[in-house]
């Protein structure tokens, strides 16, 4: 069952220009998912995550309607036919909310790089 | 096959042979006009699902309609053979006309920006020709240039090991390879599929073959073609091939396709600003247009000549790019570039030639150094971040706030100082960066701490005449010197005060706002700090405090006049916690004595109700005579001055914050002359208006 990412207006320069990215591929989690997005379209790793593999502090991926945050972080668990989507934050006005968030690993493996085709 | 009819077409004769077949003169029996017809050798080897494929893909490039590409009119197969029909275009292919020596720098930019304009429109359509070389070209008697031949390479096929033996002939594995060996990617010889900025390294083949008549990556066999296009860089490519050119084409040429221009339409755009930059060399003031092509939509773009003037201004949402001639009376405004993204530091490269402009764009999705080849009217949008703090370190990108360019001797050298506060270099024009470890790895560095902006390495200042010893400025770190290339460093604040720690003179900590040396003074340097302002006429042993008269010492900015090394300028505002300038009133304050006294200048300038803020990379002097002084506020207002300072014009309002103002003339060196010696300068500046600042108490003073 495939993966499907929904693609913000930002990035689409580097999607060849589509609102959605359908994978092929059956990730586990929120990361796996995530690498292979960016290893069909480079251009969207350092978009969306430092050079460290944290995701960057005002992105905001969701599983279906969840933020990955509170729900276990990059290694939220994707079930079948979800819908990811990467939203840059309304921010401002304050800190985030704490909560489980802080507990969620949001950090990729920092030797990964982009990955070049 | 000449004299037979395939379908409606009647075969008159032949005009050459192709990687798929020979190609004839047919006459259209319907509706009456010359085509040329392709048919498709059996001998290409096509079995029934290639065959398909081809009729699919020139069915596809059929849909294609644009001046500078051959029209594919009907494609079709009769007694099973496969033809196609195309536009018969009349003229001499591009091979034809390089020869062995090339062409002239004027064609090779003609014909370069017609078929960068051809891709462009293909690749919007979604078809890449996948074998764009010198012979896939044909330039009409009035110079209008044809590409041939568009996406039916795909899948026509034989071995290509076969082909690469062959150097000069299409190679073709059914499944993976097509196209020409020397036009060859470095990606489609690894096996990975073909997509636009392959068409684009073929391209700039193209180009480097038009230039000096030779192909870029050579060799005896197929094999040491293809190690060459893997693994070595072309030969360089000197005058009269213009640098600008040369840079395109080396870009063009980048083994990994991310390093590439990322569309035709940049490449074109590029060609196009090299062709002004054609009308740059050429009589000035004669009546030719700038570059045509817009990449960016919904901007406003610059045309720029020989002898222009530019500011580049950067903002908290997008940079701008203004150009006037050499009165600095009337501006025309480019931008906003990069909306809605913080530009912190810009810089205009003319070094060694070209004509680059640099800028750093920070946002929520991350923070880029990016340049422009044609003033602004496409940037780089690099896939990866090019400067990035290395795994080991932990730390990640926040901001560039410094762009600092090399000593004109070392062209390919550039700087960037960044948040959290390091330095990075590149010994490559910007192609790839460094951290430099030496500074970054000094024990120091775990007890700097941020300012109200920020950790960040925001001033860097290289000593002209010692290549071994530049200056850095970290808020809140304080002064670094190496005199050892950046190998090591050592803290330079003896003198400056530190209002926010119990120890008011400690060895580093203080939180410096900017420094700025004069090149005919390299021992001098002037130093504005949160609270204090210093000179250090020791290579920064030692700092004095020179903020004689000025309504408070604490301030960001602060400008070297170019000429005048005993001229500095300020904008001191009232203090940390209000940082607004002193009683409403906007006042620019300058010495002519090396900070013994300084005045305020203020003509022209609000001297009401006018709280503003000048950052520290948001003012900046001009090389021209008389000296021009300009600045940025918080509010969005630009300001500019064409005689030192004593008058004031608003040149625009109503930008967003502006956090950097960067001068250039374009492309006339004699303007970048040697400063003139201390005692001429001075007697240059004291035309101006003698000192009429009154000294008042300063501020926070510890």
């Amino acid at each position: 069952m495939s993966v499907t990412f929904h693609i913000p207006g930002a990035l689409r320069e580097f999607t060849e220009g589509r609102t959605k990215v359908e994978m092929e591929a059956s990730p586990k989690v929120v990361g796996d998912a995530l690498k292979a997005l960016w290893t069909r379209y480079p251009g969207i790793r350092d978009r969306i995550a430092t050079e460290q593999g944290e995701i960057r502090q005002h992105i905001n991926v969701f599983v279906g309607n969840e933020e990955i945050r509170y729900t276990g972080g990059l290694a939220t668990p994707i079930p079948p036919g979800s819908e990811i989507s990467i939203v840059s934050a309304v921010s401002g006005g304050g800190a985030r909310p704490r909560g489980p968030y802080t507990r969620s690993p949001t950090r990729l493996p920092p030797d990964d790089g982009p990955t070049r085709t | 096959m000449i004299g037979q009819v395939l379908g409606h077409y009647h075969v008159v004769s032949k005009i050459g042979e192709g990687g798929m077949g020979a190609v004839y003169r047919a006459h259209d029996e319907v509706l009456h006009r010359d085509v040329a017809l392709k048919v498709v050798s059996k001998s290409a080897g096509l079995d029934e699902s290639a065959s398909q494929n081809l009729l699919q893909e020139a069915r596809a490039s059929s849909a294609l309609s644009h001046p500078n590409i051959c029209t594919i009119h009907e494609v079709g197969e009769t007694n099973g053979e496969l033809y196609i029909v195309m536009e018969l275009v009349e003229g001499q292919s591009l091979r034809s006309l390089i020869g062995d020596t090339g062409l002239a720098v004027e064609s090779i930019l003609r014909y370069g920006v017609q078929i960068a304009n051809a891709l462009g429109r293909a690749h919007d359509r979604g078809i890449i020709h996948r074998d764009l070389k010198s012979a896939n070209v044909v330039v009409t008697s009035d110079g209008l240039v044809k590409v041939l031949d568009f996406g039916l390479a795909k899948r026509v096929g034989r071995g290509i090991f076969e082909g690469s033996t062959r150097s000069f002939e299409t190679v073709q594995d059914a499944s993976m390879l097509s196209g020409t060996l020397p036009y060859m990617a470095p990606e489609v010889l690894r096996g990975e599929a073909a997509d636009y900025r392959s068409d684009l390294w073929a391209l700039g083949v193209v180009l480097y073959e038009a230039a000096s008549g030779r192909l870029p990556f050579e060799g005896r066999t197929g094999f040491e073609i293809s190690s060459a296009i893997m693994r070595e860089m072309p030969k360089p490519l000197g005058p009269p091939v213009p640098p600008g050119l040369w840079a395109i084409i080396q870009r063009c040429l980048a083994k990994e396709p991310m390093q590439r221009y990322q569309r035709a339409g940049e490449v074109q755009a590029a060609l196009e600003a090299v062709q002004s930059s054609a009308v740059i060399s050429a009589e000035p003031g004669g009546d030719r247009s700038g570059p045509r092509t817009t990449v960016l939509h919904n901007v406003q773009h610059i045309h720029v000549r020989k002898g222009d003037f530019l500011l580049l201004v950067g903002t908290t949402k997008g940079a701008f790019v203004l150009r006037s001639n050499s009165q600095r009376t009337r501006w025309e405004v480019g931008g906003p570039y990069f909306h809605g993204h913080a530009v912190y530091a810009m810089a205009y490269d003319q070094r060694d030639g070209q004509h680059r402009l640099w800028a750093s764009t920070q946002s929520y999705w991350g923070t880029l150094l990016r340049s422009s080849d044609d003033f602004g009217k496409s940037w780089t949008n690099p896939q990866e971040a090019p400067i990035r703090f290395p795994a080991d370190t932990g730390v990640s990108l926040k901001n560039i706030w410094q762009i600092c360019l090399g000593r004109p001797e070392e062209p390919n050298l550039l700087y960037c100082g960044v948040e959290p506060a390091a330095l990075f270099e590149s010994r490559d024009a910007g192609e790839s960066w460094s951290l430099v470890r030496g500074l970054f790895d000094h024990p120091h560095r775990p007890r700097w701490m941020p300012g109200n902006g920020g950790l960040a390495l925001h001033t860097i200042v290289l000593d002209p005449g010692n290549a071994q010893r530049m200056y850095v400025a970290i808020s809140a770190g304080g002064v670094y010197r190496t005199d050892d290339g950046g190998g090591t460093w050592t803290a330079q604040n003896r003198g400056i005060r530190v209002m926010f720690m119990p120890s008011k003179y400690p060895e580093f900590g203080q939180c410096v706002h900017k420094i700025a040396m004069h090149p005919a003074r390299p021992e001098r340097l002037f130093l504005q700090n949160h609270w204090g302002l210093y000179r250090s006429d020791d290579y920064a042993e030692n700092w004095k405090d020179i903020a004689n008269g000025v309504p408070s010492d604490f301030g960001f900015a602060v400008v070297m006049h170019p000429k005048n090394p005993d001229c500095v300028y300020i904008v001191p505002v009232d203090s940390d916690e209000f940082r607004c300038t002193c009683e409403g009133r906007l006042r620019v304050y300058r010495t002519r004595n090396a900070g013994a006294s300084w005045e305020p200048l203020m003509r022209g300038l609000p001297q009401k109700r006018a709280y503003e803020t000048v950052l520290r990379d948001a003012m900046t002097a001009d090389p021209l005579d008389p000296v021009g002084i300009y600045f940025g506020t918080r509010s969005g207002q630009l300001y500019g001055s064409t005689d030192e300072g004593r008058t004031w014009k608003k040149i625009l309002d109503g930008l967003p914050s502006v956090v950097c103002v960067k001068s250039a003339a374009v492309g006339d060196p004699s303007v970048f002359r040697e400063p003139k010696p201390p005692q001429e300068a001075t007697a240059t500046s004291s035309r101006s208006r003698r000192s009429t600042g009154k000294s008042t108490s300063r501020k926070g003073k510890g």
